[in-house]
């Protein structure tokens, strides 16, 4: 398989992911935007890995790396919405500038 | 054009579709099961690169922890008031970005690798990945439990200052 | 009560301070004719505003008239205008004028009598809209200060040409050398405009009838015996300046010949006392003026102080009347001789004087005045035989009239049927005190003046005329009201001031004002506007949404990579 169609879609998806960050009313679906960028980072690691194919296995290593580190930022996050929530009983970021 | 790529080129596509679902659906449950297929098709982008060990930490992990956490936020922070508009009025500003990054990533990649070719070799098994971790990976590991255990605390006190207003 | 008194005192000190001045320089007459020994030396040729103070005999005799109706003034208001709130002002302002008159009679420096002249302007002006709650005092406040101000560029050129022609702005100066024929016609012609502004001649009349709603002391403190007079004292001042100017003493005895009987035709007419005694004092004016032009100044400022002493008794006396029946209309009043006898003596001395009867000083300076313009007619210096002849007609026709509405008024006030409805009494002693001294002094002045039996005789008979004539009207139960439709409305001569000077000037001020907003305040307020459009665009920054900084942020992201991947 040519290397390229990976990266391509981990390019594309990671666009979409900004597009999401910016332009997402709910904090909640902000960090999914989050989440679907990292996820586009970790197929590009994969793919470069798989490519390369290095003794270390960096790429995937790597990749489970990323996986954990955002499940703990997903949790984290989340918390501080809900605190959020709690404070000014919305959650929409247009509302919490006020 | 072999099977894999044929497999993968459909897979992306899903992927592709599904995430734009995600991020524009006007219903917020919704966006999150978007969400699911689209990490479902990485996942298996993820196998027919033969990294079948990351695929299956992905869906464990990402579609069974993260995107259920996702849900549950979101029934809890369900506001009274009539939902509002879902998108800000960022959004073109937001769409021009989006798409200036993917376009500019797209065509570093294309510019930089164009012609390599991935072979087929069998190098995710989950023996191997275990034993890069464990043999040449150990410290980056163990750090990653600490902050694993710190994120687990730092989410327990945030809930919980909440409570004592 | 003490409180208004203080003001009373403060004026008596000027009066007496001014007195000890004037006094010792009353002995001679006599204007340029007369060498000061030891007065003040020739100024260098620049303009200075040093005081130079310096009085001819004529000068010693209006100051003391001036102060002397000034305190007389003082203390008819205290009773008069004594509840009015803002009385503090009032009292201080006519001290204030006072000053000012001073400063114009007593001086040699041109521009200090300028400077007199100017704050005499404003004084009045302050004065006559002392109640300017009333849309009238407003209006004739600002009416008179704008003419009177007007004409006054006249008298700055003059003042100009002078120092100009004579290298200097002193008087004494300049005297040795008037007469010469420097630039007399453009100098007299200039001070003419301002006379005829000052003292409302004809065709800057309109505003002294205006003038009326100010408080009656003032009208007889500044409207007939002082500020009004300012203008005639002028002419006689600089008389030699122009004096050899056939063209500017033929353009005085033309003008003083119209004001003079038109002043005295529209006081007949009128239907209100303190109106009535408004027109007359720009007849009188006009008397004064014209013995000025016929070449004798003398005889113009002897009328002077005589009329200031009478018109101001007349004056205030229709201040008691006012005081009494509550307004100044002829038709408010009559029959009022019994209740008011002190009123009513010092007036019929007054009208007396105003018409000219024997042993008043009236009738001595009017004698003198038609002798004057009789010895015009000569024609040998200054007008010519015609215009002199002219001018001695009319003057004679202006007696007899002045004699008709004199006897008028006190026919109408005095006499007849009271008005239903009134309880009369004689005014405080302190509004009639004023009245008493100023009847005295109509008899007093008499003496010491010259007597012309020729023209004495012709202008007796000329007065009795008058009298007679009214009389016999009255006798015949004639109610004494002629108002004839064009006379009523005052010949229309107030309308370039009142309708068509406002036409022109309001359009053009409204234009005025409108470019000023639109096209000079327009920057100020355009800044204020950019600075708030950049205040905006900068509070996009500060917008407090997460969203939108991290917009930002990936935008700079983006484009530093760019400009590094493009640039490398």
């Amino acid at each position: 398989m040519s290397l390229l169609y990976p990266l391509v879609l981990s390019s594309a998806l990671f666009g979409i992911g900004l597009y999401g960050v910016l332009a997402r009313r709910n904090a909640v679906l902000m960090l999914l935007g989050v989440e679907l960028m990292l996820n586009a980072v970790n197929l590009n690691l994969v793919a470069f890995d798989a490519w390369f194919a290095d003794q270390l296995h960096t790429g995937q290593v790597l990749t489970l790396f990323t996986i954990t580190l955002a499940a703990a930022e997903i949790g984290l996050g989340l918390a501080i919405v809900l605190a959020l929530f709690r404070a000014v009983r919305t959650v929409d970021v247009d509302e919490v500038g006020r | 054009m072999n099977l894999t790529e044929l497999v993968f080129v459909v897979l992306a596509v899903v992927a592709t579709g599904s995430a734009l679902l995600a991020m524009t659906s006007h219903q917020l449950v919704h966006s999150a099961l978007w969400l699911v297929v689209t990490l479902g098709a990485v996942a298996g982008c993820f196998v027919l690169m033969t990294a079948e060990f990351v695929a299956w930490v992905q869906v464990l992990v990402y579609v069974g922890s993260v995107v259920v956490l996702v849900i549950f936020a979101l029934m809890l922070t369900r506001q009274t008031g009539g939902t509002t508009a879902e998108v800000t009025g960022n959004r073109w500003t937001a769409a021009v970005l989006g798409v200036v990054a993917a376009v500019g990533l797209g065509a570093t990649m294309i510019a930089g690798f164009h012609g390599q070719r991935i072979e087929g070799r069998r190098i995710g098994t989950a023996g191997s990945i275990g034993d890069a971790i464990f043999n040449d990976w150990v410290l980056p590991f163990e750090i990653l439990s600490g902050v694993l255990l710190a994120a687990l605390v730092g989410a327990i006190v945030i809930s919980r200052s909440g409570d004592d207003h | 009560m003490i409180r208004r008194w203080s003001y009373v005192g403060l004026t008596a000190v000027l009066a007496i301070a001014v007195a000890i001045w004037a006094i010792p320089d009353l002995r001679e007459r006599g204007w340029f004719a007369y060498a000061p020994d030891g007065g003040p030396s020739l100024t260098p040729p620049l303009p200075t505003l040093s005081p130079d103070l310096f009085l001819y005999p004529t000068s010693a005799q209006i100051v003391l008239l001036a102060v002397g109706i000034g305190l007389l003034v003082q203390i008819y208001s205290t009773a008069y205008l004594g509840h009015h709130p803002r009385y503090r002002s009032y009292a201080l302002i006519i001290v204030l004028f006072l000053v000012a008159m001073i400063a114009v009679v007593g001086t040699t420096n041109l521009w200090t009598l300028l400077v007199g002249w100017e704050v005499m302007g404003v004084c009045s002006y302050l004065l006559i809209g002392h109640e300017w709650e009333t849309a009238e005092a407003r209006a004739g406040a600002a009416k008179a200060f704008l003419i009177t101000r007007v004409a006054d560029l006249g008298l700055v050129l003059a003042i100009i040409v002078i120092g100009e022609t004579y290298g200097t702005y002193d008087l004494l100066g300049a005297a040795p050398f008037a007469g010469e024929g420097h630039h007399s016609t453009a100098i007299g012609l200039l001070v003419l405009v301002a006379v005829v502004g000052k003292s409302a001649q004809f065709p800057l009349h309109s505003w002294l009838p205006d003038a009326m709603p100010g408080p009656t002391p003032i009208t007889a403190l500044i409207h007939a015996a002082t500020m009004v007079a300012a203008g005639v004292y002028l002419a006689a001042r600089l008389f030699p300046f122009y004096a050899d100017s056939t063209v500017v003493l033929t353009a005085m005895a033309v003008v003083a010949a119209i004001t003079m009987l038109m002043g005295a035709v529209l006081a007949l007419v009128q239907v209100d006392l303190k109106r009535a005694l408004a027109w007359s004092t720009v007849s009188q004016l006009a008397f004064m003026v014209a013995a000025i032009a016929a070449g004798d100044p003398e005889a113009g400022t002897d009328h002077l102080i005589s009329h200031g002493v009478f018109k101001a008794l007349l004056f205030l006396g229709c201040g008691c009347l006012m005081h009494a029946v509550g307004s100044s209309a002829l038709s408010a009043m009559g029959g009022l001789r019994r209740p008011m006898p002190v009123t009513f003596w010092t007036m019929t001395i007054g009208l007396a004087a105003l018409a000219g009867v024997v042993p008043t000083v009236g009738f001595f300076t009017k004698d003198s005045v038609l002798h004057a313009i009789q010895h015009a007619t000569a024609g040998d210096d200054g007008l010519a035989a015609g215009t002199a002849w002219a001018l001695l007609a009319v003057a004679l026709l202006t007696s007899l009239v002045t004699a008709a509405y004199a006897t008028r008024l006190w026919l109408r006030a005095f006499f007849g049927a009271a008005a239903e409805g009134q309880d009369v009494h004689e005014a405080p002693h302190a509004m009639t005190g004023p009245l008493v001294v100023l009847a005295v002094a109509t008899f007093a002045l008499s003496i010491g003046q010259p007597f012309h039996l020729g023209m004495g005789v012709v202008s007796t008979l000329v007065a009795a005329a008058g009298v007679g004539i009214v009389v016999l009207a009255h006798r015949d139960g004639s109610a004494l009201d002629w108002s004839p439709a064009p006379l009523a409305a005052e010949l229309g001569l107030d309308r370039p001031f009142s309708r068509w000077i406002p036409a022109v000037v309001a359009p053009v001020s409204r234009l005025v004002v409108d470019l000023d907003r639109d096209a000079v305040d327009v920057y100020p307020r355009s800044s204020a506007g950019a600075a708030g459009l950049g205040s905006r665009a900068l509070e996009l920054v500060q917008s407090r949404n997460a969203q939108r900084y991290a917009t930002i942020v990936a935008a700079g992201i983006v484009v530093l990579v760019v400009v590094g991947v493009v640039l490398t």
